[in-house]
């Protein structure tokens, strides 16, 4: 038979479980049934179990908690909590900052409450200071939790969990002396006799910054800071343990956050398969930048922000004709650009609000806060409003004639109020949009292309 | 070319292919060249209409702001028809002129022609002559486009009262067009085509 290569990372799980391998002889992973398998872990100083070595120094909360599905698979440390004080406590004397930790599940006989203050833990703690909390915790009784203090974590929630631990006795009588310091404040009557006053306190403790902006603190069984519960929606540990109205505020911005999301995907999917009219593209395909569609507020026929309004700028055409739909030839008077199609009456409405609001917030550059003089007056999206915040009201729309010769450009311009005169005595019958045409198709002739992606509306 | 105008040419010409119009042999398009700019259109003549059953070819460039601007549509074959220039085959339809519209395509344009061709304009012609004949003498008219179409475009219906006119004119070492179009003006009244052509 040939030679069976081991694969020694780990033993052979299915040996490990039943003793029975499918593999047999074959199998490529050491037999090695249960017993002799705990043998060799709990043997001393081993570090490794199935082969496998840790690779994470870190403790295993849920192992701390009793609930570790991973068992001795884990990829954390699975060690009792008072070899890892002790250990803390040993390199506590040896190391300047240690990371020992230090949450106890130590039955108590004091009444001594956790005192530390949460910025002297915060701060970089010297020796002594180091000391001092470790004793206290370790004298400090598990049911804090119920009555109040200052050092309220997950880990302790998981270290209660755990079974209680045999040889404990010996860790807390070794424990450095408890030396009282200026953060100690004894817990008053009052505290002690209002529970509502506590859970208010509670309340109004802060969350682990770290834990609440990315779901990870490097001090999980350290930190002195509320560790929050998980959110099921946000996946983050943001929920306050005790502070409901931060945890039904927090329920509310999800999902709403959630109903966001949803709103984005629908109109992703309704988007998608859009095409332009014009260049026959889809539009959600075009190059970067291009991806916009333009929404004509009179009809439904879709279009890339960049061909309607090229289309709308078509200066060889009637105003007529490129001020409609290039489809269905309705006439609309402007056009709104949107990362996404809509499809429903009221989608539109509100995309043409928001973006109506929008530019309103915007600075005419026509008007120029004053400066100038803006022709489309008050039918402009613009924002026309002075320096000091005070909005003008600049009357109705400029009237003007189409310039016969480029001579008379200035002249026109200049004359507006003869004009107006002659306009309403020999054109009685013209209206003002057709006025409002020749005035856009005017400043459209004119050097500054800038009026093309300029913002307009007819009556 | 503008990038925009090649590509959508070349979308529009994937879509004509497969219309149901080209399945029914209504249109054809046909590219002449590389860059999308000159194409080849075929219309059939509407039934019920003197052009029934003859086959138009069309002359179809595409401007590079195409489809901001409208393609330039001539016809290629010879066709007696108000909106069309009998002499040059230049079209008189207002989409593509000053009706365009960015949204219209090819297909459009060639099924628009062929509308126009079973409804003409004769208030708004292109071709003064057909279009007076078309107003003063419709059945004159309906004649002489059918005739043109046997001739141009393949049509069934043969004239031989026509042919001879045209015969005689050829002897008289006319060219046999001229011979037609004069013929054709003149009602196929022979003395009056002939009085015009040496006069």
């Amino acid at each position: 038979m040939a030679e069976v290569m081991h694969n020694f990372d780990r033993y052979c799980i299915h040996f490990f479980n039943s003793r029975d391998c499918p593999h047999g002889d074959k199998c490529s992973y050491p037999h090695k049934a249960r017993y002799e398998v705990e043998q060799i872990q709990y043997s001393p100083g081993n570090e490794y179990f199935l082969g496998k070595p840790r690779t994470n120094q870190r403790i295993c909360r849920f192992f701390l908690r009793g609930n570790c599905i991973h068992q001795q698979n884990c990829h954390y440390r699975h060690e009792n909590v008072t070899d890892i004080v002790l250990k803390g406590v040993e390199k506590s004397t040896n190391n300047r900052s240690p990371k020992g930790i230090t949450n106890m599940n130590v039955p108590s006989t004091s009444q001594t409450e956790n005192v530390l203050n949460k910025n002297s833990i915060n701060s970089n703690l010297d020796l002594q200071n180091k000391e001092i909390r470790i004793s206290n915790q370790e004298i400090s009784p598990c049911q804090n939790e119920n009555e109040g203090t200052d050092n309220k974590s997950i880990a302790e929630e998981g270290a209660c969990a755990s079974p209680p631990l045999t040889h404990i006795n010996d860790s807390w009588v070794n424990a450095p002396e408890f030396v009282p310091k200026s953060s100690y404040r004894p817990k008053s009557y009052a505290e002690a006799l209002s529970p509502e006053a506590i859970a208010e306190k509670n309340a109004k403790k802060e969350l682990c910054r770290y834990v609440n902006k990315d779901g990870i603190c490097r001090n999980l069984t350290d930190c002195t800071y509320l560790h929050g519960e998980m959110c099921d929606m946000c996946e983050r540990l943001i929920l306050h343990p005790y502070d409901e109205e931060q945890r039904k505020r927090h329920r509310q911005e999800c999902l709403k956050q959630h109903e966001k999301n949803m709103e984005l995907s629908f109109a992703i999917a309704r988007s998608k398969e859009k095409s332009c009219g014009v260049c026959f593209e889809v539009i959600m395909e075009k190059a970067n930048g291009e991806q916009r569609f333009g929404i004509l507020p009179n009809c439904n026929h879709c279009f890339c922000l960049s061909c309607i309004r090229k289309w709308r700028q078509a200066r060889q055409f009637e105003n007529k004709i490129i001020r409609a739909c290039p489809e269905c030839r309705v006439t609309s008077d402007f056009v709104c650009p949107s990362m996404y199609w809509v499809d429903t009456k009221e989608d539109k409405e509100k995309l043409i609000e928001d973006y109506k609001k929008a530019l309103s917030r915007k600075d005419c550059k026509y008007f120029k806060k004053g400066q100038g003089r803006c022709p489309f007056g008050n039918k402009c999206f613009y924002l026309h409003a002075f320096p000091n915040g005070r909005k003008c009201d600049v009357g109705p729309p400029l009237r003007q004639r189409r310039p016969r010769n480029t001579e008379a450009d200035m002249d026109v311009l200049q004359h507006l109020m003869l004009w107006d005169f002659f306009d309403d005595r020999d054109f009685p019958w013209q209206s003002l949009a057709d006025d409002l045409e020749d005035l856009v198709s005017f400043f459209t002739d004119s050097d500054d292309s800038d009026w093309s992606d300029y913002e307009f509306i007819f009556d | 070319m503008a990038n925009i105008a090649a590509q959508r040419i070349k979308r529009e010409f994937k879509e004509v292919i497969k219309s149901e119009e080209v399945a029914k042999c209504a249109i054809k398009l046909e590219l002449l060249n590389d860059s999308y700019t000159e194409l080849k259109g075929e219309i059939a003549g509407p039934p019920d209409t003197p052009y029934e059953g003859g086959n138009f070819v069309l002359e179809i460039r595409v401007p590079e702001t195409y489809p901001f601007n409208p393609p330039k549509v001539r016809f290629i074959t010879k066709i007696w028809h108000p909106n069309i220039s009998s002499v040059t085959g230049a079209i008189c339809l207002d989409i593509l002129k000053d009706q365009w519209a960015a949204a219209m395509t090819l297909r459009t344009v060639l099924l628009s022609l062929q509308a126009l061709l079973s409804a003409a304009e004769p208030d708004d012609p292109q071709d003064a002559v057909v279009a007076r004949q078309y107003k003063e003498n419709l059945e004159m008219f309906k004649l002489t486009a059918k005739h043109w179409t046997n001739v141009y475009a393949g049509g069934p219906f043969v004239n031989s009262d026509c042919d001879d006119k045209i015969k005689r004119l050829i002897d008289m070492g006319i060219e046999e067009h001229q011979a037609r179009v004069a013929l054709s003006s003149y009602n196929w009244v022979l003395e009056r085509a002939t009085e015009q052509l040496f006069s």
